[in-house]
């Protein structure tokens, strides 16, 4: 069985192989499809009302937030802590600024206050309370996270089938086994052929993300797209596509993005000491495979 | 060499078992997922705005003095939403943008076209299902795609992993629902 629907400004792909019943095949489907509709509830930038822009209206007090808020902030501030902040969920209105700002559905264009400079270190979360306190007034982009998340708790409704693929966006989950009992054959985009593969990796109960400077752009600026260096404040242009393969969606989103930002010289030690695989492609079509693929 | 790996499995499977024992997936209602409309309810009138043959988007507003573009599909529908009869009116009715409802809309550029069903209730999108996908992209363009033409292109790969795939495409189809979902009273 196989549906897609549009979450998150993406098309989201469910596919399953499985002996149970359509009904509850379809159920399981529906529940993993809920995954999405949730975390983007809670997670998005793009919508006054959710509970991450209504947290963020409190500065200087703790409010408590659902797990599906604070999980993926939780990960992305850890995340903030081992690159120093070159990957930030702050950077949320510096993506305003450079034009991701609108609400995909309804056009919605987000204009939010923030003060100056801000960076991860204003974000306070307190695992007991489950509370989240801003010190600054600042815009959280859960962007490089919340997807992973949604993935990997959309795989937990769909773990009993035989196998399934979860593919939101080119960023995916492939459970168990293919229609032939092999392991998901995946292919991963050419950067700048639309009807190409550049490379194709097989996986069995492992994410794939892949973090790419060729379809979201600035239409204005040239050399802006949306993957940006909170330090510099600039798009960074070493490789023009990263792809990582974990056990976790989450983890391979927020990698993905770092060794994106890291560029040619230390993302490679970056995967290796997280022992995942990574393919990078440079924007002159060098492929570099590593961790061990 | 100690790898780092471990902390991090340990905080996604911490992530995903915190948001399970809140019990967000045993107790909510599965109310808004209301989504058995037949796939050809299309409105006689496609309310299409203008495209232009590179697939941009002519004009954004929502005037319907464009051309009328067909795209084959059997004119079999009823213009009627089908929800009326599930929703009850009631007083925040008058002042809605939107009528409650599954709407269909399509869009297109180039290389076809693609079919969304889009859900509003209370002027809010609850759903929007992709529900059928005429695009005439080669093998590795499908992502997302129902099973019709996936068909058994010569390899098992059907899958692809890139950064994320955006179209125009889709947010006209969205747009297109929005327009038929549009009260003209008032």
């Amino acid at each position: 069985m196989r549906k897609a629907k549009v979450y998150m400004d993406t098309i989201v792909d469910i596919q399953t192989v499985t002996q149970k019943s359509t009904i509850e095949t379809e159920e399981k489907i529906n529940r993993a499809f809920q995954a999405f509709q949730k975390i983007e509830q809670a997670c998005s930038r793009f919508s006054h009302t959710s509970e991450c822009m209504q947290a963020c209206q409190n500065i200087g007090k703790p409010v408590e937030i659902s797990p599906l808020l604070f999980q993926p902030l939780f990960f992305a501030l850890e995340m903030a802590r081992l690159t120093d902040g070159l990957f930030d969920p702050t950077v949320g209105k510096l993506m305003e600024e450079n034009g991701f700002n609108r609400h995909y559905l309804t056009g919605e264009v987000m204009k939010s206050s923030c003060t100056e400079s801000v960076t991860f270190r204003d974000i306070v979360l307190n695992p007991e309370t489950r509370t989240l306190l801003l010190k600054k007034p600042l815009v959280i982009d859960l962007g490089a996270v919340a997807k992973g998340f949604a993935i990997d708790l959309a795989a937990q409704e769909l773990k009993d089938l035989d196998g399934f693929v979860i593919n939101a966006g080119g960023d995916l989950f492939a459970g168990g086994l293919n229609e032939d009992g092999k392991p998901w054959q995946i292919g991963i985009q050419h950067p700048y052929q639309n009807n190409r593969f550049i490379d194709t990796v097989e996986i069995s109960n492992e994410a794939i993300c892949t973090s790419g400077s060729y379809e979201r752009k600035n239409h204005e600026k040239v050399d802006v797209h949306h993957l940006v260096n909170p330090k510099t404040r600039r798009s960074p242009q070493e490789w023009i596509s990263c792809s990582i393969i974990a056990p976790f969606a989450m983890m391979a989103d927020a990698l993905s993005t770092i060794s994106f930002l890291l560029g040619s010289e230390k993302s490679k030690s970056f995967i290796e000491e997280f022992n995942i695989k990574g393919i990078m492609v440079t924007p002159e079509l060098q492929i570099i495979q590593t961790g061990g693929i | 060499m100690g790898k780092m790996d471990k902390k991090w499995i340990i905080l996604c499977s911490t992530a995903v078992a915190a948001v399970y024992s809140a019990g967000y997936y045993t107790t909510e209602s599965q109310a808004a997922n209301n989504n058995n409309q037949p796939i050809h309810q299309i409105a006689k009138n496609v309310q299409a705005k203008q495209y232009t043959l590179n697939g941009s988007k002519a004009n954004s507003d929502q005037t319907n003095n464009g051309p009328q573009v067909s795209f084959g599909v059997t004119p079999n529908a009823n213009d009627n939403n089908t929800v009326s009869k599930a929703a009850p009116v009631n007083s925040s009715q008058k002042s809605s943008k939107y009528k409650n409802g599954t709407f269909t809309g399509q869009g297109m550029n180039r290389r076809g076209m693609m079919q969304v069903q889009v859900t509003i209730q209370n002027d809010k999108i609850t759903d929007v299902q992709i529900s059928s996908w005429g695009m005439h992209y080669s093998e590795s363009d499908v992502v997302g795609l129902p099973d019709e033409v996936l068909k058994n292109q010569s390899s098992q790969v059907t899958n692809v992993s890139g950064a994320t795939y955006s179209s125009q495409a889709f947010e006209d189809a969205v747009q297109d629902a929005l327009n038929q979902a549009q009260n003209t009273a008032g």
